[in-house]
């Protein structure tokens, strides 16, 4: 706080020591409206060409704005309408304007720095603007989910089925494997955590070591990326930074892209209020199908003495009694044990009220949602309550204030699924229980599937007792101040100050009692876990920008310098009890507790500066920009880091003719992600006892050496772009090819046993991304009643380790949550192969690569059709190529139970997997096409609005999730075991099951 | 302009006022520890290397018992710790062969940590309080000398002629410390417990931090002196065999020299008397998992040990009794099974039983009198002349009539080296049985590896342990069956 006062201290003595000149000049006045319905149109940039005179036309439309004498151009430009220029004579002093609709969002304008924008058509970096009305289109339950096939350059994928979201979004490529895999979400200028928090699953499920230095244990856990926290429905736009030169803005956090969330806001005016109500039910999309067994083939599988010995007799002799006693009518029965543990069809629901107005110089949004998404598992689900209040002050026409706030409250229960040791994964348990062992309960017991199952576990039993819950309490906050300290013909000097906090509190409890059949085989019976995490973020950032334009009024000069501080916490805290008391699920009333608490801080601070220069008639914008950053996350937390950018563009317009326009770009920047929090610091383990004294000393195992001098990854990127739109902007294309190297690359690098350390954090690597990214946009159909639009994105990305410093002159390395072996495919990060190769043995026993999580290609296509009031649209995603490591399908080969066990082709399988430890069949292409959603709405007449009092409605239903075609086996080809991982995503290993979603929506306004 | 400095200075001030020295404080740090090594991290330090000295003793017992032919451990699916130590190959990248080197390592680390937090105490800005003297800090370094001359002890009886790194005081991010020859690992050992004896001789009268009870006896500079002295004579001893440059009789000399500074005693109550790791079931504390109950399914000791063990004369044809101390029959009998080849659980080990129950708190011994004693007669045999053959004779006896309660040796000062090192290794063997892979060590000093049985059809006994198979890879060296048995990599050796 300290530091803020002088800053303020400054800002106001800048206010007195310029003063507003006030030159020759001249007041247009006008209106501008909406060419599709004639409506005014608030919060319309007006702009006099050649000069840095700007106006914002207020709740009616209406605008004044000084100009100087003579003919000038005006150019008026808003987020989701066409720019429009027009010339003003002399002599006249009005001036209205209509606007076309842009349903590309061409004329978006663009972030270059932290308060500085640039228009789309100059923008000389690839960018994304996806608007708030296009990610409400169809129900998504999280903001991430509803960008799929909307972005070029991002890859978009769901970890898993379960409700409540789980998903990751990677920005042009795997940059890094230690450092962090996120983009950088900011909303409102507040950056705010995308954190997944392990809910403590692995207590119960017993998949990894959670205390290990690598941590694989909890990550297995499902998590929600805390995103899902945002309701979607307050999002005005999203923009997404994808390139270095864009980013570099953000440093050293950049380097995964960065996601700018602005929300709605209020307009001046009537109050208006829109309400959304939509109800819907959940299905399982797909999943393994079951084998099919008669008596022969049970007892061949599980009823065949192993050898001679009495004892191996006996047991057979039992297991063929127990078969037997399976029968129904006389024949071995086949329930469908998929469906009776998902098939539930739960019903979904959501309600949005949001409420805008304002009066004078205060606006105003509020808006409130409830949403409830059911599982398909019994007892699992996800609600969101989200409360929203967005303020607009206006002190003067050169000072406001604006305030946002968000308070959610979500929760979920997310079951009991992924990797699993103990017999808690119901998708991993239904793997080893053959179709013929019934699982429903019975006058309410459940029957216990013994020795036909994995640790005794009945999953249906597991679901059905268990209990998984997560709370999330959250409170998003900022404030950006604003005050245009000097405005003239020639200069303009704004000085703009933000900054926001982001508190998220979350709860988790995982309750295994132990009357559950696996609990019961555990040493010490019952599980209860609690996990208290509590997130911090407060961020906050000073600006000045200067214009100025010259007399001549041919090009304009931006320069902008600033200030951003960071400050991120995270504390976490555990107790897993386990020897539970029957009926007990306080964690005071185990025998055996294991606490763990963890606290991570980090801090940065930086500088920057950005000059810009757009000149040419508008055509040529170049521009440069410097951050300096110190972090405390670095090895030397005084050393300022530099990540410099430079851009590059030029218009060409009527190059093809009236109404088309050809932009070629070019951009270079750096980038960078920092260390993660301990991986400078040497730890020692503390607690060793002996003689009743506890000491200290480096683990027995070999302990985890930090790098002193660990420093930011740096990725250094040339991005070049060509920009086009064709008839009157009815179709347009951005075509951007990018290549990024990544030096200094954090790498787990194995050291000598005889150093005593198992483990050391190093730079010391260099890998490549390079890709190609298409989108494009085509209205083949435009008449007053009909449209249909027609969009596309197309990316794909090729990437290489370059080199890699390793002890001993190793060429490659085994990441972390690499797999579960060779035999069953396992990430290798290897010096020349792509960066999420996937390597294993085959069937002689020889190491190959089997292919890398990449796809080739990523295509997605979205077509809209209106006609009258009707509206259509559905999104196709189309993936090629990548693959995954299938261990659901392993799973079920091993046990001999997939649906084609028996058959040549199952036990070939069977085989790979029990004795030639071949990996190539369970390393499976992830090629799929989606049909992600479809909706079908009607704006019912306004005479129909009006009977409710409402002055618009509209129907919809909309199905998400609807068609998944692909080979993959089993589940969802789109998968991460491990949750967000830069390389070692795309293990499947028994994942909650997909669902579609249909629903059923009415919106009105009023 | 104007405003782009002030904004610039604004900048600076914020820099100015902000901390990012953030430290880490979910565990103890390297760091933390050397900027501020009060007296009670130290102190803390100095637990935690007595409690690392102890990590993997039990695994050191029972592998090198396997190979030697003591037990066997036979636990659940984990094939390779029966498969290569009875069948071969011990490899280097095997869950076996792989094995008994980091724990020992990253003790050593901790002693160096422990070394340079002790030295930046006297350098640090501390209160006057938390500075040590200077004859504190002789006598911890001491202590700390010792305990890796010990953890070297361990590596370099596993490791034999592959040798091992001793320089390894270097950065994690160094080339790793070159190997040195067997003879020179030795060499090394003497001279850190030589170091460490002249700063115990200069530690004062007491140290400042807890000596865990397994150690009471050696709990001030001065006794502790004589623990030192005793891994001294040990490592003499093992040197001696191992070449001594040349000079066998010189380790001997020294051998004897330094037992004469130990605690060694030749009256009988006193045998068990020395210096024993602990452990206990509290929290945070080890067990000693080599405490397994005669219906546990994990180590057996094999019929041999009863086969070969001579009989009393006074009890009615009754084993050697240290064989009847230490064994006894199995409740669940176990059967390993590879291919058809049976590995039998039938006999269990009792020696770390308390009161006829296992104790999982029970101390195992690092190194105690009557090991002293049979030191003794193996350096009085071969470095001390006529007098010294007979002495050989007279420590022999003492053991072998007091411990084993039978008929005292037939061998005379005039019996020839072979016989002697037979007696002397019985003698060993059922002393130190299940304690330190004693059998299996002396077999290979002694060049007498083929006299222990195969027990098993298509056996075989490893000479000795691989290099690891990660100390290979930093070295870009590829581990292959360089000695029949063996897959190691044979790191240049200086």
């Amino acid at each position: 706080m300290v530091t803020r006062i002088p800053l303020l201290t400054l800002a106001l003595a800048t206010l007195v020591a310029v003063a507003a000149v006030s030159a020759q000049q001249r007041q247009i006045t006008g209106r501008v409206t909406s060419a599709a319905t004639n409506e005014p149109i608030p919060g319309v940039t007006v702009s006099v060409t050649g000069t840095a005179f700007a106006a914002v036309t207020n709740s009616d439309g209406s605008y004044a704005i000084p100009a100087p004498a003579g003919t000038v151009t005006l150019v008026f430009r808003r987020i989701a309408f066409k720019r429009r220029e027009v010339q003003v004579p002399a002599v006249q002093t009005t001036a209205d304007a209509t606007l076309e609709p842009d349903v590309f969002n061409l004329e978006a304008v663009v972030v270059t720095g932290q308060a500085t924008g640039v228009e789309r058509r100059n923008a000389a970096i690839a960018t994304s603007v996806v608007t708030g009305a296009e990610i409400t289109a169809a129900p998504a339950p999280a903001l991430d989910r509803a960008l799929a096939g909307r972005v070029p350059g991002a890859y978009i994928q769901q970890n898993s089925g379960a409700p409540g979201g789980g998903t990751q979004v990677q920005i042009r490529g795997s940059n890094t494997v230690i450092g962090s895999a996120n983009p950088l979400y900011v909303v409102d200028g507040v950056i705010i955590s995308d954190a997944s928090l392990s809910s403590g699953l692995f207590s119960v499920t017993g998949s990894g070591n959670p205390q290990s230095t690598r941590n694989d244990g909890e990550k297995q856990d499902d998590p929600v990326n805390r995103l899902a926290d945002l309701n979607p429905n307050d999002v005005a736009s999203v923009e997404i930074l994808r390139g270095a030169a864009a980013s570099s803005i953000y440093g050293s956090k950049g380097v995964n892209g960065v996601v700018i969330i602005t929300t709605n806001r209020g307009k001046a005016g009537k109050p208006r209020a829109n309400i959304i109500q939509r109800v819907g039910f959940s299905e399982l999309q797909r999943g393994p199908a079951t084998r099919v067994f008669d008596t022969t083939t049970a007892f061949a599988q599980y009823a065949t003495p192993t050898d001679t010995t009495l004892s191996a007799r006996q047991q057979a002799a039992a297991e063929s009694t127990l078969i037997r006693s399976y029968k129904v009518n006389g024949v071995l029965p086949t329930y469908d044990h998929l469906r009776e543990l998902a098939g539930n069809k739960p019903t979904n629901y959501e309600t949005q009220l949001d409420v805008s107005g304002g009066a004078g110089a205060t606006r105003y949004f509020l808006s409130g949602n409830v949403k409830g998404d059911g599982g398909i598992i019994q007892n699992t689900s996800a609600q969101r309550q989200a409360l929203r209040a967005n303020l607009d002050q206006t002190f003067s026409d050169r000072f406001n204030i604006s305030f946002n706030s968000a308070f959610n409250r979500s929760t979920a229960q997310r079951g009991f699924t992924n990797n699993d040791n103990a017999g808690a994964s119901v998708t991993y348990a239904i793997a080893y229980i053959p179709g013929f062992v019934p699982l429903m309960p019975v006058n309410g017991v459940y029957p216990d599937p013994g020795g036909l199952s994995y640790f005794g576990s009945n999953p249906l039993q597991t679901t059905a007792v268990g209990k998984t819950g997560e709370t999330v309490l959250r409170f998003t906050g900022g404030l950006t101040a604003s005050f245009q300290a000097v405005q003239t013909a020639r200069h303009g000097l704004r000085l703009v100050g933000g900054g926001g906090i982001d508190f998220f509190s979350q709860k988790d409890e995982i309750f295994a009692p132990p009357e559950l059949f696996f609990e019961a085989r555990q040493t010490n019976p019952g599980t209860s876990t609690l996990s208290n995490d509590d997130s911090r973020f407060a961020n906050w950032n000073g600006n000045a920008i200067h214009t100025y334009t010259p007399a001549s009024g041919s090009w304009k000069a931006t320069t902008a310098v600033g200030v951003q501080w960071e400050d991120r916490q995270l504390s976490r805290s555990r107790i897993i009890a386990s020897g539970l008391l029957p009926g007990q699920q306080n964690i005071n009333q185990g025998s055996v507790v294991t606490p763990f608490e963890e606290n991570t801080h980090e801090r940065t601070i930086a500088l920057y500066g950005h000059e810009e220069w757009l000149g040419v008639r508008e055509r040529l914008l170049v521009s440069g920009s410097v951050r300096a950053e110190r972090s405390s996350a670095n090895g030397d937390v005084k050393k300022f880091y530099f990540f410099p950018a430079a851009t590059g563009s030029y218009r060409f317009p009527e190059l093809l003719g009236a109404g088309t326009e050809v932009k070629l770009r070019f951009a270079y920047g750096e980038t960078g992600n920092q260390p993660l929090f301990g991986q400078k610091f040497t730890s020692l383990q503390g607690g060793l006892v002996i003689g009743g004294n506890a000491g200290i000393a480096v683990p027995i195992g070999g302990g985890v050496a930090g790098d002193a001098n660990i420093q930011p990854e740096r990725t250094r990127e040339i991005e070049a772009g060509l920009d086009a739109t064709l008839a009157s902007g009815r179709a347009t294309m951005e075509l951007t090819l990018f290549q990024r190297k990544t030096s200094d690359l954090l790498v787990p690098v194995t050291p000598a046993p005889s150093t005593g350390f198992s483990l050391h954090f190093a730079n010391a690597g260099e890998i490549k991304n390079e890709g190609l990214e298409i989108a494009a946009g085509l209205t083949p159909l435009q008449t007053e009643h009909a449209s249909w639009v027609f969009r596309t994105t197309f990316t794909s990305i090729r990437n290489r380790v370059l080199s890699l410093n390793l002890p001993g002159g190793a060429t490659g390395f085994r990441p972390a949550n690499a797999g579960y072996g060779l035999g069953f495919g396992e990430f290798f990060v290897q010096v020349g192969q792509p960066i999420t190769q996937i390597i294993g043995t085959d069937d002689k026993g020889n190491t190959i690569s089997l292919g890398q999580a990449n796809p080739k290609f990523r295509w997605s296509f979205l077509n809209n059709f209106t006609y009258h009031r009707a509206n259509l649209s559905f999104l196709w995603d189309w993936q090629y190529g990548g693959v995954a490591q299938n261990q659901t399908l392993s799973l079920y080969d091993c046990n001999n139970l997939a649906p084609d066990g028996g058959t040549p082709a199952g036990a070939a399988r069977y085989d790979a997997c029990i004795n030639t430890g071949d990996a190539r069949p369970f390393v499976q292409s992830t090629t799929f096409l989606k049909l992600r959603n479809a909706s079908l709405s009607l704006d019912l007449p306004e005479r129909w609005a009006s009977w409710f009092g409402a002055t618009s409605a509209r129907v919809s239903v909309e199905g998400v999730n609807l068609i998944t075609v692909t080979n993959y086996f089993g589940y969802d080809p789109e998968v991460s075991n491990y949750g967000a991982q830069a390389v070692t995503r795309n293990i499947d290993l028994g994942p909650y099951p997909p669902s579609r979603q249909f629903f059923f929506s009415i919106q009105a306004g009023f | 302009m104007r405003t782009r400095h002030f904004a610039i200075a604004a900048g600076l001030l914020a820099l100015a006022a902000c901390n990012f020295d953030i430290t880490n404080d979910n565990q103890p740090t390297l760091d933390d520890l050397v900027k501020n090594p009060t007296r009670a991290k130290l102190s803390a330090t100095a637990t935690g290397l007595f409690a690392g000295a102890r990590g993997g003793i039990q695994a050191l017992i029972w592998r090198l018992g396997s190979m030697g032919r003591e037990g066997v451990n036979l636990s659940g699916n984990n094939q390779p710790d029966f498969i290569e130590p009875y069948f071969g190959p011990v490899v280097a990248g095997g869950s076996f062969g792989g094995t008994l080197w980091i724990d020992r390592y990253a003790h050593i680390r901790t002693v160096h940590i422990f070394l340079q937090a002790l030295a930046s105490n006297g350098t640090a800005s501390l209160p006057a309080t938390e500075r040590l003297t200077a004859s504190e800090v002789a006598g911890a370094r001491g202590v700390a000398n010792t305990l890796k001359a010990l953890a070297l002890l361990y590596v370099v009886e596993t490791r034999d002629s592959l040798g091992a790194p001793v320089d390894v005081d270097r950065p994690v991010d160094a080339p790793p410390a070159p190997f040195v020859r067997q003879d020179s690992v030795y060499a090394y050992i003497i001279g850190v417990l030589n170091s460490a004896a002249t700063d115990l001789a200069a530690g004062g009268s007491s140290f400042f931090f807890h000596v865990p009870p397994g150690l009471s006896a050696f709990a001030t500079p001065a006794t502790f002196l004589k623990f030192n002295r005793a891994l001294a004579a040990k490592a003499n001893v093992l040197r001696a065999t191992a070449g001594c440059a040349g000079n066998s009789a010189a380790c001997y000399g020294a051998a004897i020299t330094a037992l004469g500074a130990s605690f060694m005693n030749s009256a009988p109550a006193t045998f068990q008397d020395g210096a024993y790791f602990d452990f206990s079931t509290g929290p945070g504390d080890q067990t000693n998992n080599l405490s397994d109950p005669l219906n546990a399914l994990t180590f057996f000791a094999l019929q041999d040990n009863r086969t070969d063990a001579d009989t009393q004369p006074a009890s009615g044809g009754a084993k050697d009794q240290r064989v009847l101390d230490k064994i006894a029959a199995a409740q669940d009998t176990q059967i390993a099974l590879l291919g058809s080849i049976p590995i039998p659980g039938q006999l269990k080990f009792v020696l770390y039983f308390s009161n006829g129950q296992a104790d999982a708190g029970h101390p195992i011994p690092i190194i105690k009198n009557e090991e002293l004693i049979l030191l003794d007669a193996e350096a009085q045999w071969f470095a001390g002349g006529a007098g010294g053959k007979l002495q050989a004779i007279v420590d022999l006896n003492n053991v072998r009539q007091n411990s084993g309660k039978l008929a005292a040796t037939t061998v005379t000062a005039a019996s020839p080296d072979s016989t002697f090192v037979k007696a002397l290794m019985y003698e060993r063997r059922f002393s130190l049985l299940w304690e330190q892979g004693t059998r299996w060590i002396d077999a290979r000093r002694f060049n007498r590896l083929g006299d222990i049985p195969l027990d098993v059809p298509g056996g075989f006994v490893p000479p000795l342990m691989p290099v690891p198979k990660g100390e290979c890879d930093a070295r870009s060296l590829t581990a292959t069956e360089v000695i029949p048995g063996v897959v190691t990599c044979r790191p240049p050796l200086t």
